[in-house]
């Protein structure tokens, strides 16, 4: 590993900046998924079609407001799209299934996701799709002396505000409590008088939302594409799982770990990329069986 | 128990007289089967491929058809998957009955289908697989090559690459057989023309990685000269993001094998990176011939898009179905393969002769760079270099010892 | 030896049912004997995955990885190695048992999604083996055209050899399941603690099924091999491991036979549907979760319920 010991310092410092801001997004979609697992108790398969979907939602806004404008527009209404399809999903399908096997309700995201990729592609054509960011996050700055995305510093921002408001939900609002609560015992909250039906609706449609607003921010740093879908999911359910299931902060730790192995992994030992996010899961999942932090499940 | 097996013993006697209606034989028309992934992100090359074939089909059937028999054109998808493509493709054999199968750009059916056309003596033009082994090692009398595969575009390169002044190369791409393949295709190459050329790293990523940063940067920390990136699906518009937001294509010269196609292009718009050098079977902008002009326009007035380089693969198999049986002047599969030996059908980019040693269309290669355009409102190929077909391929006595190895 | 396990009536209606199977070939066209024999195979994949899921309870959610790994154990060794043939169709199973061994020693610990989350990633590591490993797997591209014996090539050869292995492979698995073993099994299943408590050694019991679930699964690799003579990484992804648990759970997950009707019905869909339209999966997908909907215990699951209730309501009137 000759080409190691050629990095200095800076390379090295900034490339840990880049896996940091890959972890934001990543963060940000599992926390909705670990949302969704730790208060309803469903393994939402088809949570990675949602991203997509706010991806491609996003392409759409662009497309109708266009600049600067249509990208941060696109930031808000396009996860709000995706909250709306969740919305219905769950009125209409979910709310009946939640006392099912966890098998069950698995496979039914799993035909929810079928359904959704076949849809976008009808809906939004088969084609790559861009979006553009703003003038202001294109290109690069400076930092240790070399060059770093201003879409990825952006990303570093974002991330701990979209985990502070997080925060605020789950430990500062009413709804957030029960929800909390709900996830450790539901039937108690049920017998305390409480609808236990639309504290599963909000947290969910938050959930969703959280998976929308992921797409939509990482739409202008790559091509969006139909079976986008698939390369993430995988990915979210190893993260969740690494930090506990249905801990929202496991989701951060996990992600972190993600995020950063990946960056310096791919520094290190380029040719070992692919399995990195596997090794990681089977490590700690054996030397800590329930994930990092505390869980639910 | 008795009433259960009694329905039972009607379902399956039911079922099997449907299965027993096939449909019936006489005088039918040209079956032609076309197995592809037409769902999930391959969809924006297969469906030009489709549309051009069933363009240039549906031409002939309104003239009459080929040697006044009509062509019908089933379609499967096969979901990228190899075993859904087996699946399909046994069906369009034995149940459907085709003559031809044309089709898939996953290289694993294409192997696959290989195989099941040398027992079945069916004809099959691989369209959009860029292995070379479809044509070379594996290649055998029932399978033809219409597209580019990893050994010609590695070739192709090379000669272009060639006469650059780098010397510290770095390879990245996407972490599969094709990815690898077309990086030792152009590397071996290279080597070859300019033998003091290095290689002082090489990365690779999981096929759809969506955050390319991290690995641009640490390419960027080691200093290479230049970098050949052998990308293919979704990676193809992503490199192109990630190098411009990071910088990087300003820094360091790229070959990025897929940088002028249309399907990396056209997405990012006026955001595209310039002076990223690529290859390409065909752009709908060059050459700048009559014929061309010609079937841009009529792909555009019956789809109203731009043809991309799938459009060609699909005109140029249509071709040579239409002209293999015209040349051969009677519908015998063997005497279809014969006529289809060394056979030259014109095209879009002129005249393209398939070889008979080894079944593969000799097409040019089209070496540019992005540049801005005035015309679109997006980049486009300039600066553009021809490679002919024959510079390109293997030589025949290179695919004869693979063939011949084991 | 079947005596007391089932009643007579069902005996011959199978033993029939296996008559009508083997004269199948001399009906109907070569394409649907083809459709057939892959349904049987993906029916003794789906079983042996509902030993562990239906019966055990276990989170079995990458049991693909050991029927690819008996696939491409049949293919690597018919190819690489010397050995006789015959041998490594012996072999290649126990060689997935194995890998279901080493598997299922490292996943056992955990319960639930941490149990299908780690098999996941442990299968990856071995998908990105198949897919990375060019020299030797063939890597993404595969390996085609296996050579076969030539008494099972070819369409009816193999379809009386994959008919033949089925039944036997189902034979085997209902005893297991009638065993004093199998009983356990899902004793464990339906109350962990009281097993424990009665001094069941729960996980080794759990470890057993896995190791005799991915031996069968192994033995559907083979089939696979003898039926497409191909291997390819897509074998041992994930996605394959979810249509086959789908297949469980729309077949009926508690029941013996529902993986066959689940198998069978996913096939059909898929091929029949697929040739109408390229919107194939969307219509899949709906079919599925109005399945998953409507029929909680799955296809077979519901019939039997339903043939019960008649059952006791003809019984109860003969009373």
């Amino acid at each position: 590993m000759d080409i190691a010991s050629a990095f200095g310092m800076s390379e090295i410092a900034l490339q840990l900046l880049v896996g940091l801001s890959r972890a934001m997004i990543l963060f940000i979609i599992s926390a909705g998924l670990s949302l969704i697992l730790g208060v309803l108790r469903v393994p939402n398969v088809a949570h990675g079609s949602l991203y997509m979907i706010g991806a491609f939602a996003a392409y759409s806004v662009n497309q109708i407001v266009g600049g600067a404008a249509g990208f941060w527009l696109s930031l808000i209404l396009a996860p709000l799209f995706v909250a709306l399809v969740s919305f219905v999903a769950e009125r209409v399908l979910f709310c009946h299934l939640y006392e099912r096997e966890h098998l069950m309700l698995l496979l039914f995201t799993f035909a929810l996701m079928l359904i959704f990729g076949d849809l976008v592609k009808f809906f939004w054509g088969v084609d790559y799709k861009s979006v553009t960011a703003p003038d202001m996050l294109k290109g690069s700055v400076m930092i240790f002396g070399l060059p770093f995305p201003a879409y990825n510093l952006f990303l570093l921002i974002i991330g701990p505000v979209v985990g502070f408001a997080l925060w605020l939900f789950v430990s500062k609002t009413r709804i957030g409590k029960i929800s909390k609560a709900a996830s450790v015992d539901r039937m108690m909250v049920g017998a305390l008088g409480i609808n236990v039906s639309w504290v599963f609706c909000t947290a969910f449609v938050i959930g969703c939302f959280l998976a929308g607003l992921g797409g939509a921010l990482i739409a202008p740093t790559m091509g969006i594409t139909l079976g986008m879908d698939h390369t993430i999911i995988m990915e979210a359910f190893l993260i969740v799982v690494i930090g506990g299931l249905g801990n929202i902060w496991g989701a951060l730790v996990g992600a972190l770990i993600f995020g950063v192995t990946q960056s310096i992994g791919v520094m290190l030992l380029p040719q070992f990329a692919i399995i990195f996010p596997y090794l990681a899961v089977v490590i700690v999942l054996m030397i800590w069986p329930k994930g990092l932090l505390k869980s639910v499940w | 128990m008795k009433k259960l097996s009694w329905i039972a013993i009607c379902m399956a006697v039911s079922v099997g007289v449907l299965f027993c209606l096939t449909p019936a034989h006489a005088a039918k028309p040209i079956k032609i089967g076309l197995v592809d992934c037409y769902s999930g992100g391959a969809t924006t090359f297969t469906y030009d491929v489709r549309d051009a074939f069933k363009m240039a089909m549906d031409n002939v059937n309104a003239k009459g058809g080929i040697l006044g028999r009509q062509v019908e054109i089933t379609t499967r998808d096969t979901k990228f998957k190899v075993d859904i493509g087996v699946n399909v493709t046994k069906e369009l054999v034995m149940r459907e009955g085709v003559d031809i199968l044309v089709g898939t750009i996953n290289s694993s059916v294409a192997l696959a289908i290989s195989e099941i056309v040398k027992d079945a003596k069916i004809p099959f033009f691989s369209t959009f697989s860029k292995s070379d082994k479809i044509t070379g090692e594996k290649g055998q009398r029932y399978v033809f090559g219409i597209t580019e595969n990893t050994a010609m575009v590695g070739k192709a390169a090379a000669r272009g690459l060639a006469e650059k002044p780098y010397i510290k190369y770095w390879i990245a791409g996407d972490d599969y057989e094709y990815g690898h393949a077309l990086g030792d295709g152009v590397w071996t190459n290279l080597k070859k023309f300019k033998p003091d050329v290095k290689l002082i790293g090489q990365s690779w990523w999981k096929v759809g990685e969506p955050e390319l940063t991290p690995y641009l940067t640490a390419i960027m920390a080691a200093k290479p000269d230049a970098v050949i990136f052998a990308t293919g699906g979704a990676s193809m518009v992503n490199i192109m993001k990630a190098s411009k937001a990071t910088g990087f294509s300003e820094k360091i010269p790229m070959f990025v094998h897929t940088a002028t196609e249309l399907s990396t292009l056209m997405p990012l718009g006026q955001e595209a990176p310039a002076d990223v050098l690529g290859t390409s079977n065909y752009y709908f902008y060059f050459p700048e011939t009559p014929e061309n002009k010609a079937f841009v326009k009529e792909f555009q007035d019956a789809y109203g898009r731009y043809p991309k380089v799938g459009a060609l693969y699909g005109y140029l198999a249509a071709q040579y179905i239409i002209k293999g049986y015209e040349k051969a002047g009677k519908f015998d599969t063997e005497k279809f393969i014969d006529a289809l030996g060394g056979l030259t059908v014109d095209s879009p980019v002129g005249p393209v002769e398939m070889r008979a040693c080894d079944h593969q269309a000799q097409l040019p290669m089209f070496m540019g760079v992005t540049k801005k355009s005035p015309d679109y409102p997006f980049f486009i190929a300039s600066e553009i270099k021809t490679i002919p077909g024959p510079q390109t391929v293997p030589t025949c006595e290179e695919i004869k010892e693979l063939r011949s190895k084991k | 030896m079947f005596k007391g396990m089932i009643h007579k009536n069902t005996a011959f209606f199978l033993a029939a049912l296996f008559v009508v199977f083997l004269f199948l070939p001399k009906i109907i066209p070569s394409y649907y004997v083809y459709f057939i024999a892959s349904v049987l195979v993906m029916a003794l994949l789906a079983m042996s995955l509902n030993l562990v899921v239906g019966f055990g309870g276990l989170f079995q959610f990458h049991h693909g990885v050991f029927y690819g790994v008996g696939a491409y154990a049949i293919a690597l060794l018919v190819k690489k190695t010397p050995i006789p043939e015959w041998i490594c169709f012996i072999l290649s199973p126990f060689v997935a048992a194995l890998a279901g061994l080493i598997i299922g020693l490292i996943c056992i610990r955990l319960s639930k999604l941490y149990f299908a989350m780690i098999q996941i990633s442990l299968g990856s590591l071995l998908w990105a083996l198949a897919f990375r490993w060019y020299g030797f797997t063939g890597g993404d591209d595969g390996i085609h055209g296996i050579p076969m014996p030539s008494m099972i090539s070819g369409v009816n050869n193999s379809y009386y050899f994959i008919l033949i292995v089925f039944v036997v492979c189902i034979v085997a698995l209902f005893m297991i399941l009638k065993s004093p073993f199998g009983s356990t099994l899902q004793a464990a299943r339906d109350n962990e603690q009281r097993c424990e408590a009665i001094g069941v050694f729960v996980k080794r019991h759990q470890l057993f099924a896995i190791v005799i679930a991915s031996f069968f699964a192994g033995i559907a690799g083979v089939l696979f091999v003898v039926l497409e003579r191909s291997v390819f990484p897509d074998l041992l992804f994930w996605t394959l491991s979810l249509e086959i648990l789908i297949m469980c759970l729309l077949g009926g997950w508690f029941t013996f036979a529902g993986p066959i009707i689940g198998a069978a019905i996913m096939l059909s869909l898929r091929t029949f549907i697929g040739i109408q339209t390229e919107y194939w999966t969307l219509i899949l997908a709906v079919i599925l979760a109005l399945l998953i909907f409507f029929l909680p215990e799955g296809v077979w699951g519901y019939f039997q319920e339903k043939l019960k209730h008649r059952k006791e309501a003809v019984t109860e009137r003969g009373q």
